[in-house]
């Protein structure tokens, strides 16, 4: 139906060539036909690994479509124009609240009523229900908990003497300004210029929020003032790379940026790439101020909105949710369950990682679901905050102007 | 003639292609240029609705799309006399040095004509990196500090440039390579027997016929330029802080980041409604030299 | 006289040989760069030429990645890009040699063409091709790009210069015009058939934009969204990202190789002076 319509709106100059294709009915008609799943960046390969028990088990044949990130944004986009998606898709929290606002995502309600794995008091506090859900109703089901702590040099560290990682933002700052000490070309730490959930985590920590309690975005607060202090602080110091492409891995494991907030993913690449400094490094829970809330970032797992497998694609979403085909995730892909009983499974929290992602997972929170957070207030931000530190812009008058341009916003 | 129908045959299919992939597209867009239309719109008609010109209003007032066309302007302004130069000029070159070793030194400078953009941006990605890229070691050897090809503003626009101009030469060095093999021996031969210096020659016969090719790789690239797109979107994404947001870049963002389509289309009307100005004047120029 | 003559061309030579080798740096870069194992990729300071040349990229991308399936259907996308070749040549050909009602107007639209921006086409081409159910195809990923203004443009200024008479001869002889065009047009036009093959072809090789969003199943990736795969955020194996771009690279180069010469005797003929 929806397929229609999007051909109708290019109608009267298409109209000979969509006129074909009118009646052929929805995704390839055939409902046990094999189950389409979308799955971004290159785990492809490993995801079919990680589904081959739930063919073995259920008949059901999964096809695997990896997406590059390059080209997500078109291959989403033009999914919705056409109606012709796949049957389950993995969507970032960032892209969450638009794809579900165009209709794009199956409303899970009633199926989770009567899956018991699929219900939300599994799955880790914070990632769940509501960070699942838009304009109150739930339309995907967590998939990996990506999380940031703090990522470490502990031989760089005490080269330096530095005991142990910093404990609050302060610390931070400071040891960070020590380790920039070290001569031309080192840092003490390392700030993403793509990262707008950085500021958001810093402003979090300093006891404040970005959401208003209207619902608003509201940046006009004293706690994100304190966060833009730290932030501009870290260049002011010295302390971070001016360079937009610095590798953050390649970064860590030369020990240019010994310090820096990461994902679980990153642990894998350093121990893939740098097996030999093994033991030099660690991880830890964010640095706090008021608090030591991190960001959860996670993706989840949706289902396309008419799909002709819908009770397939919920096998599947069950099958996922199950905790231990989350360990095995973890384990060939590195990154981290979302269910409550993976999290506390023994083999895992035996890793002193895990250990410190567990606990840091307490304490995260969801960025505000605002539509398009990464074009619209997530960019803002980003801008005004770089146009400071790197083009030296009026502190005051960038930050009216990100106020002025962001206010408007509502998470509603 | 008696032969009606010919033709028509002959263009049909080829015009049928481009009509629905080249023309329709921008009638579409047209259409959507007079409309809200975002992603909601896109999956469902009902969310439609008709606005008007208020999309051309917005873009007017709209300081990034300004910033984003004096961009382009600044690309064009750098990239398109480079290419027409460069690759007049090692054509030159390459046409008067003969024998087997110029020959066999053409193909390098094809090379990058023919490389994807997928792999280019890989490959000067590396080259650029400002930690451990190889230009800032090459740098470093001779004492020189890191510089941020691609993280500072000002500088970032020449690098992307300079990716640009390095694949763009190729094509065209073939098109003059082409040329100078048109221009009959018997002119250059009468202009060393009358005592004509290389350069004298080159200027007062060789370029004048050389005109036609001239033009049309100057027509050829400004257009291309005026659509920059592929080499900022894969090295720096239109940053930093928006320095190589061209219009293309910018039209990129709104319609599929931001997902405001009707916006979006709107301004690439904008953008093809200038890049054809800007053909025509150049074809008008033209028209009264072509006549002596 | 003949000692400076001799200088200047040492001179030239010599400039060119700078010049081409700082062009192709990149391109060597690339290739040495593919043959470094993963650790020595990573190293500062980059050492120029592997210390310890492998090809276990190479291995890699084709057994733990699908690099053959792209490499087969980027081939398929580049000979169904030799249909294209054809039609535009047809379309060269009326443009050229005969007068019909509309033919102005037409032609214009074919130059009109070479001034949208692509960011436009996108959607509805997509629409377009989901309309004809040609998604996840090849022929879909081809079609978009099949023909070109440019393209066509260039064939119409080459096939002005085929005489008049050889076409008027055919016809006395009794040969249809498709026949007239199969048989004596065609022959005549290698030179710049040989240019439009290789511009098609590089043009097939390298396409990215239209098999990502028109291949919607990974089966029908090409070798440049393949290489995109392997594009992630963090970037952890630049050797195989390295032996993935050589891939795309080295075999385009060396049809080029082959062809230059008959791609400049292409354009040559085809009145561009």
């Amino acid at each position: 139906m929806k397929r229609r319509t999007a051909l109708l709106l290019a109608a009267g100059l298409v109209a000979g060539l969509a006129g074909c294709s009118d009646d052929d009915g929805d995704n390839a008609a055939a409902s046990d036909g094999p189950l389409t799943v979308w799955i971004m960046g290159d785990s492809g390969a490993n995801f079919e690994q990680l589904v081959e028990p739930f063919t073995a088990d259920t008949g059901i044949d999964v096809e695997v479509v990896a997406i590059p990130w390059d080209g997500v944004d078109q291959r989403l986009t033009t999914a919705v124009a056409s109606g012709d998606g796949p049957d389950v898709l993995q969507i970032g929290l960032s892209k969450l609240r638009t794809f579900a606002d165009a209709g794009a995502l199956l409303p899970l309600d009633d199926a989770i009523a009567d899956r018991p794995a699929l219900d939300p008091a599994n799955f880790a506090e914070g990632v769940a229900g509501d960070a699942t859900a838009v304009g109150g109703q739930l339309v995907s089901v967590p998939w990996i908990s990506d999380t940031r702590v703090l990522f470490y040099r502990s031989d760089i560290l005490a080269e330096n003497g530095i005991d142990g990682p910093p404990a609050t933002w302060d610390d931070l700052r400071a040891d960070a300004a020590t380790l920039a000490g070290r001569g031309d070309g080192q840092y003490g730490y390392y700030i993403p210029q793509w990262d707008s959930p950085l500021p958001v985590v810093m402003t979090w920590d300093q006891g404040g929020d970005i959401v208003g309690e209207d619902g608003a975005i509201d940046f006009d607060t004293p706690e994100f003032a304190a966060a833009v202090d730290l932030y501009t602080g870290l260049y002011a110091d010295g302390s971070v790379p001016t360079n937009a492409d610095f590798d953050q891995t390649q970064g860590f494991i030369s020990g240019v940026t010994p310090m820096l907030i990461s994902g679980p993913y990153l642990a894998k690449a350093i121990a893939d790439a740098a097996p030999e400094l093994d033991g030099a490094w660690s991880v830890t829970t964010v640095p706090a101020a008021e608090s030591g809330t991190s960001l959860f970032a996670g993706s989840n797992l949706g289902v396309w909105h008419d799909t002709a497998n819908e009770d397939a694609a919920l096998d599947l979403l069950e099958f996922l949710s199950a905790p231990q085909t989350q360990l095995s995730w973890y384990e060939i892909n590195g990154e981290l369950p979302t269910v409550t009983a993976a999290l506390e499974d023994e083999a895992l929290a035996a890793d002193p990682l895990v250990q410190v992602y567990v606990e840091q997972l307490a304490d995260a929170k969801v960025l505000p679901t605002v539509p398009n957070w990464d074009g619209g207030v997530g960019a803002d931000l980003l801008t005004a905050l770089n146009e400071i530190v790197l083009n030296g812009a009026d502190r005051d008058a960038t930050l009216a102007d990100l106020y002025a341009k962001t206010s408007s916003v509502s998470i509603d | 003639m008696g032969r009606g129908l010919t033709p028509y045959l002959f263009v049909t299919p080829a015009m049928l292609l481009l009509v629905t992939f080249g023309v329709l597209p921008i009638l579409v867009a047209a259409v959507v240029s007079l409309t809200d239309m975002d992603i909601s719109g896109l999956a469902n008609r009902d969310n439609v609705g008709f606005i008007g010109l208020d999309n051309y209003q917005r873009l007017f007032d709209d300081p990034d799309f300004r910033d984003a066309l004096l961009t382009t302007g600044f690309f064009v302004v750098l990239g398109v006399p480079s290419i027409v130069v460069l690759s007049l000029g090692v054509a030159l070159l390459l046409d008067r040095g003969d024998g087997r070793f110029v020959r066999a030194l053409r193909a390098f400078y094809f090379v990058p004509a023919v490389t994807g953009i997928v792999a280019i941006s890989l490959v000067w990605g590396y080259l650029y990196n400002t930690q451990f890229g190889l230009f800032n070691y090459l740098l470093s050897l001779v004492g020189v500090e890191p510089v941020q090809w691609l993280s500072d503003p000002a500088l970032a626009k020449f690098s992307v440039a300079l990716v640009a101009i390095w694949r763009g030469t190729g094509l065209n060095l073939i098109i003059f390579l082409a040329a100078l093999q048109g221009i009959p021996r018997v002119y250059l031969e009468a202009a060393a027997l009358d005592g004509a210096g290389a350069w004298r020659t080159i200027r007062s016969i060789t370029l004048p016929l050389l005109r036609f090719a001239i033009f049309f790789v100057t027509v050829t690239t400004m257009i291309a330029w005026l659509q920059f797109f592929d080499e900022p979107f894969v090295l720096t994404d239109g940053g930093p802080l928006g320095a190589t947001t061209s219009a293309s870049i910018f039209l990129y963002q709104e319609g599929f980041r931001n997902n405001q389509f009707g916006y979006a289309s709107a301004g690439s009307l904008v953008l093809f409604v200038l890049i054809a100005v800007v053909t025509v004047v150049q074809l008008r120029l033209r028209r009264p030299d072509a006549q002596d | 006289m003949r000692r400076t003559d001799r200088r200047l061309r040492w001179t030239i030579a010599l400039v060119l040989a700078a010049g081409a080798v700082i062009t192709a740096f990149p391109l060597f870069w690339m290739l040495s760069g593919s043959f470094k194992p993963q650790r020595e990729a990573i190293d500062f300071p980059p050492t120029l030429l592997p210390q310890d040349p492998t090809f276990d990229s190479y291995t890699q991308l084709f057994t733990d990645l699908q690099f053959g399936r792209y490499l087969v259907n980027t081939v398929i996308v580049v000979l169904i890009g030799g249909v294209g070749v054809l039609l535009m040549a047809m379309a060269g050909y009326a443009f050229a040699k005969f007068e019909f009602r509309g033919k102005r107007w037409l032609f214009f639209l074919v130059l009109a063409t070479l001034m949208i921006p692509v960011q436009v086409t996108m959607i509805p081409t997509f629409l377009v091709i989901n309309g004809l159910e040609l998604t996840n195809t090849l022929v879909g990923v081809a079609l978009p790009t099949l023909v070109s203004g440019f393209g066509i443009f260039l064939f119409r200024q080459f096939m002005t210069t085929v005489p008049a008479e050889m076409l008027e001869a055919a016809r006395l002889d009794g040969a249809g015009e498709f026949r007239t065009f199969w048989s004596v047009v065609l022959p005549m036009s290698r030179p710049i058939l040989a240019v439009q093959a290789v511009l098609a072809f590089i043009a097939g090789w390298n396409s990215f934009l239209w098999p990502l969003i028109i291949a919607t199943d990974q089966n029908s990736y090409t070798l440049s969204v393949g290489l995109a795969l392997l594009n992630q955020q963090i970037s952890v194996d630049p050797s195989l990202q390295l032996a993935a771009a050589s891939l795309m690279v080295v075999p385009v180069l060396v049809v080029f190789v082959f062809c230059q010469r008959y791609i400049v005797q292409g354009f040559a003929l085809s009145g561009l002076k």
